[in-house]
């Protein structure tokens, strides 16, 4: 709970006081390693397709890279290619990517599902748009396209033009096979997609024994929207930054937006000014609670019922917030606001009016929490229906890749704000919050402190910005009108969004525009570990632990 | 037409005998029930001819119904509103009439002019039953309550158990609509609504019946006329021996055991909407869904009725009229009911029936045996 990284673990090899030692790294790999490039985070090792099961395991149990950050599948001219960023939970910045080249006419690699479960949703993401079989994945499926969906959509040889049938098969009992029993008491359930506790379009496939769960398969996509493709055709300066706003459009819009402002900042070399960063980090801070208010008041939605004044309580506080950002932004939700090298505009005029609004939200805030601490944690049957329910552990956190609240309350912690600093945070005084038990209570808790968290560094960002001397506001660096990163440039870079890491992938060809964007959602990855987390529940666990997890489809779906 | 016969005879019966009760029993709002007030006000004698009776009877019943609808259309429809939203900060309806009142007509017309949608294979004639039974068990219920102001349709000698066995008519009407809806979200609802009522109507009853060994009568009339003797005096106030203030621990049992009956917050599993989408009640629209909706308000009034003749004095109040007294005792259960919504989380189902069985029942069975005690070594 403090500012202090956790230690390293100094036995992985490859780790020295300079920073990861990638020489080590490719010995301990051997032969396995084709050839190694540089990418602008990190080093990259090519590997062979049928070795990668081998070549992680062994970067995973030797080197220490316990985090499958993303996973991206591209077609090139010549070739497929999957890369995996892998990271280490204890220290972010200590990365690798592998890249796993297929040949075109036979686009299969080995799949990496039992070395990170979190591969696997990943994975089919992969095959579902780009098209390449990963061998040994238990579940090889479409996974954001229907079944019947024809071809991949992100591959070069795609007929966008091409009409699609679209049926949904409904009523198909996953456990069907393993009934040998007649007698068998289970009942599948369709929860969703038009579901009051969703979230949004999510469609789980339950098998329910009695009341008790005994199968759940998330079944996204419903809200798939191609802003990988829209991004790839957009240019960088300016193009890209509205579609953030939509991936977690619950608020969080401008955390987002960071995400791609940081990596496309550093893959061209951007340089932001002090000030803007100061003030990139009191909305994404503003925006940080304005999301959480939102989860925890649609997680007492789903435990207290329709009525809840807690639901009503955190929309009433969410709306200043809304206000305030308003005021900054000229937008509620999608607010387009973070430029690459600093932000759109300066705080409004007159800035005492502003500042005196951030604060008297601020300052009413602890008050406010005390009443959700009043109506939900303290709260006895919320404590009965919350504690020890939906527990993820650590170890199963990490092998999903979750991250955000949800780890974080499974005790990983794991804060990019701090381990793998960005903007303002490193200069300001604050803790990332954490909690052992990994339950749904854990996960709500630690939001609603985190709110505190955010708080108190919006209160030192206004200090900043009031004592800022008026001739050096400078929102924005000198920018080229036209973005040209080099020609095969490959980056990954990840914020703290609202859910958790918010990565993006770009490879650029030298033009103006990415060749590939891929998001990695945290959302995504969180949403995966439900079936853990939520089998062998009632129903109503379920539904608390699904809220618990915080998704917004949006996000999930892309 | 037997029944109210058998019912007049057996009030006359007790008139006869219970001289002790009969002057507390009037204080309170009248011995007599309705349709013999109505016979004595047109001159026909306490005992008229069965065609009137019945005739009388049905006015009576007519007007009961009447107000409980008005109460559920003002209460469900406008009240529900405008009490949630003071829980939760906001306003509510304040556009269409005089602070909204008028939505109660627009949403009255908006109801009933939906279609009502049949869904196919749902199990008729259940399906189309299910939503009488649950308005009609309510409303039945009415039928023994003392209302004040000389409204009671019928007094029996066992009022006590007709309106249980009344209001738990609407457990058959909850498993009815769920299991015939066809549709799995209703069928866990239904199961979900009978299992709990199973669970929390033995409570009910059992504490209920430590208030009977007070009065040592199951007549609805008597155990509202015992309650009007007065419990003590402070500074020149007198306190009623309303049973809420003589037993208050059976006074909380039942209210707890009440919210899970009406299924409401931290009860409310069988709709447990974000679950269950609306349980039992998924499946219906137009008419039959206002009829579910409807049934459900009036058995919270019902809810609120029993606690006020078994806990609250029944219709008992200074100054205002006895009827005006009762439906502010409803409207405070109901007020309370609502309080809960916007501010409890829901127990999970199995936890719910945990408390059921192992904590509401052995406290209800302890608050019997402790009351048999007392009022023997008192008696």
């Amino acid at each position: 709970m403090s500012l202090e990284r956790p230690t390293d673990r100094s036995d992985a090899v490859g780790v020295t006081e300079e920073g990861l030692d990638y020489d080590a790294l490719a010995d301990l790999l051997g032969d396995s390693v084709v050839s190694r490039e540089q990418h602008r985070h990190t080093e990259a090792f090519t590997i062979r397709p049928d070795e990668v099961q081998d070549v992680l395991f062994a970067l995973r149990d030797q080197a220490g890279f316990d985090h499958c950050s993303n996973v991206t599948a591209q077609e090139y001219e010549d070739r497929f290619e999957t890369v995996y960023n892998l990271k280490k939970y204890v220290d972010p910045t200590q990365e690798l990517s592998v890249v796993v080249p297929t040949s075109k006419d036979n686009p299969v690699s080995q799949s990496a599902e039992p070395v990170y479960r979190t591969a696997d949703w990943h994975e089919r993401e992969a095959y579902d748009l780009v098209g390449i079989q990963y061998e040994d994945h238990p579940d090889m499926r479409r996974i954001l396209l229907p079944e019947t969906w024809k071809g991949h959509p992100m591959g070069l040889d795609y007929n966008q033009e091409k009409p699609q049938i679209v049926t949904l098969e409904a009523h198909a009992n996953p456990l069907e096979d393993d009934e040998h029993d007649a007698g068998a008491d289970t009942m599948y359930l369709n929860i969703g997609p038009h579901h009051p506790a969703t979230h949004g379009v999510l469609h789980i496939e339950t098998v329910l024994d009695g009341e008790q769960v005994a199968h759940v398969e998330p079944d996204i996509g419903y809200l798939h929207r191609c802003e990988e493709q829209m991004a790839q055709q957009g240019t960088y300066r300016h193009e890209i930054m509205p579609y953030p706003d939509r991936w977690d459009y619950v608020s969080a819009g401008i955390l987002n937006e960071w995400a791609y402002a940081r990596t496309a900042e550093e893959l061209t070399d951007l340089d932001v000014p002090d000030y803007a960063q100061v003030i990139r980090t009191m909305s994404a801070e503003l925006c940080r609670i304005a999301a959480h208010m939102l989860a925890v008041g649609t997680f007492a939605l789903d435990v207290y019922g329709e009525f809840t004044a807690t639901f009503m309580y955190a929309f009433r506080d969410r709306e200043v917030v809304e206000n305030i950002l308003e005021d900054l932004t000229g937008q509620r939700l999608m607010f387009n606001y973070l430029r690459l090298g600093g932000v759109a505009w300066d705080l409004p005029e007159p800035r005492e009016d502003f500042f005196e609004k951030v604060r008297d939200f601020l300052d009413g805030l602890p008050h406010k929490l005390d009443e959700y601490h009043d109506l939900l944690t303290s709260n006895e049957i919320f404590q009965l229906r919350c504690a020890n329910t939906g527990v993820l552990d650590a170890e199963t956190a990490k092998q999903y890749g979750a991250t955000g609240p949800v780890a974080r309350a499974s005790g990983v912690d794991y804060d990019i704000r701090r381990d793998d600093p960005y903007g303002y945070y490193p200069e300001l005084d604050w803790d990332v919050v954490t909690a052992e038990e990994g339950d749904n209570y854990a996960r709500v808790l630690c939001r609603l402190q985190e709110v505190e968290e955010s708080a108190r560094i919006i209160d030192q960002c206004v200090d900043l910005l009031e004592d800022w001397p008026e001739d050096d506001r400078e929102i924005q660096s000198n920018v080229p009108r036209t973005l040209r990163p080099d020609d095969d440039a490959e980056i990954y870079r990840a914020v703290e969004g609202a859910k958790g890491e918010l990565g993006i992938y770009i490879r650029s060809d030298g033009t103006d525009k990415p060749a590939r964007f891929k998001i990695r959602s945290p959302a995504f990855s969180n949403l995966q570990t439900l079936p853990e987390i939520a089998v062998g529940e009632y129903v109503p666990d379920l539904i608390a632990s699904l809220a618990s997890l915080d998704i917004v489809l949006g996000e999930v779906d892309r | 037409m037997s029944v109210s016969e058998i019912v007049f005879q057996a009030g006359n019966a007790t008139n006869g005998s219970g001289a002790a009760n009969a002057t507390n029993a009037s204080a309170a709002g009248g011995g007599q029930t309705f349709p013999e007030i109505l016979s004595g006000l047109l001159g026909l004698g306490p005992n008229p001819d069965p065609g009137l009776q019945f005739l009388f009877a049905i006015v009576g019943a007519t007007l009961i119904a009447v107000l409980f609808l008005t109460i559920a259309a003002v209460g469900g429809i406008w009240g529900k509103r405008k009490i949630t939203a003071a829980f939760t900060d906001r306003i509510a309806v304040n556009r269409v009439g005089p602070f909204g009142l008028l939505i109660i007509v627009a949403d009255a017309v908006r109801l009933l002019s939906k279609e009502v949608i049949i869904p196919d294979a749902v199990d008729r004639p259940a399906f189309d039953i299910a939503p009488m039974v649950l308005p009609f068990s309510a409303l039945l219920g009415f039928a023994v309550i003392p209302l004040g102001s000389g409204l009671q349709l019928a007094d029996p000698e066992t009022g006590f158990v007709f309106v249980f066995a009344a209001s738990s008519l609407a457990s058959l009407g909850l498993l009815m609509s769920g299991y015939s809806s066809n549709n799995k979200y209703s069928f866990l609802g239904g199961l979900r609504a009978l299992a709990q009522n199973l669970a929390y109507e033995i409570p009910l009853v059992v504490t209920g019946a430590s208030v009977v060994l007070f009065t040592g009568t199951l007549k609805l009339s008597e155990v509202v006329a015992v309650q009007s003797q007065p419990l003590l005096t402070i500074g020149g106030l007198t306190i009623p021996s309303w049973f809420a203030f003589v037993n208050p621990f059976a006074f909380v049992l039942f209210l707890i055991a009440n919210l899970a009956e009406v299924g409401r917050n931290p009860f409310d599993t069988p709709e447990a909407p974000g679950e269950l989408v609306a349980g039992y009640m998924t499946e219906y629209s137009g008419a039959y869904f206002v009829l579910l909706y409807l049934g459900e308000f009036l058995h919270i009034f019902l809810g609120g009725a029993i606690v006020a003749t078994l806990f609250l004095g029944g219709p008992a109040g200074p100054v205002l009229p006895g009827l005006v007294w009762m439906v502010i005792k409803i409207l405070a259960v109901y007020l309370f009911t609502q309080w809960m919504r916007s501010a409890m989380p829901r127990v999970r189902i199995d936890q719910m029936i945990e408390i059921g069985w192992k904590g509401l029942l052995v406290m209800s069975f302890a608050n019997l045996v402790l009351t048999a005690i007392l009022v023997g070594v008192i008696a």
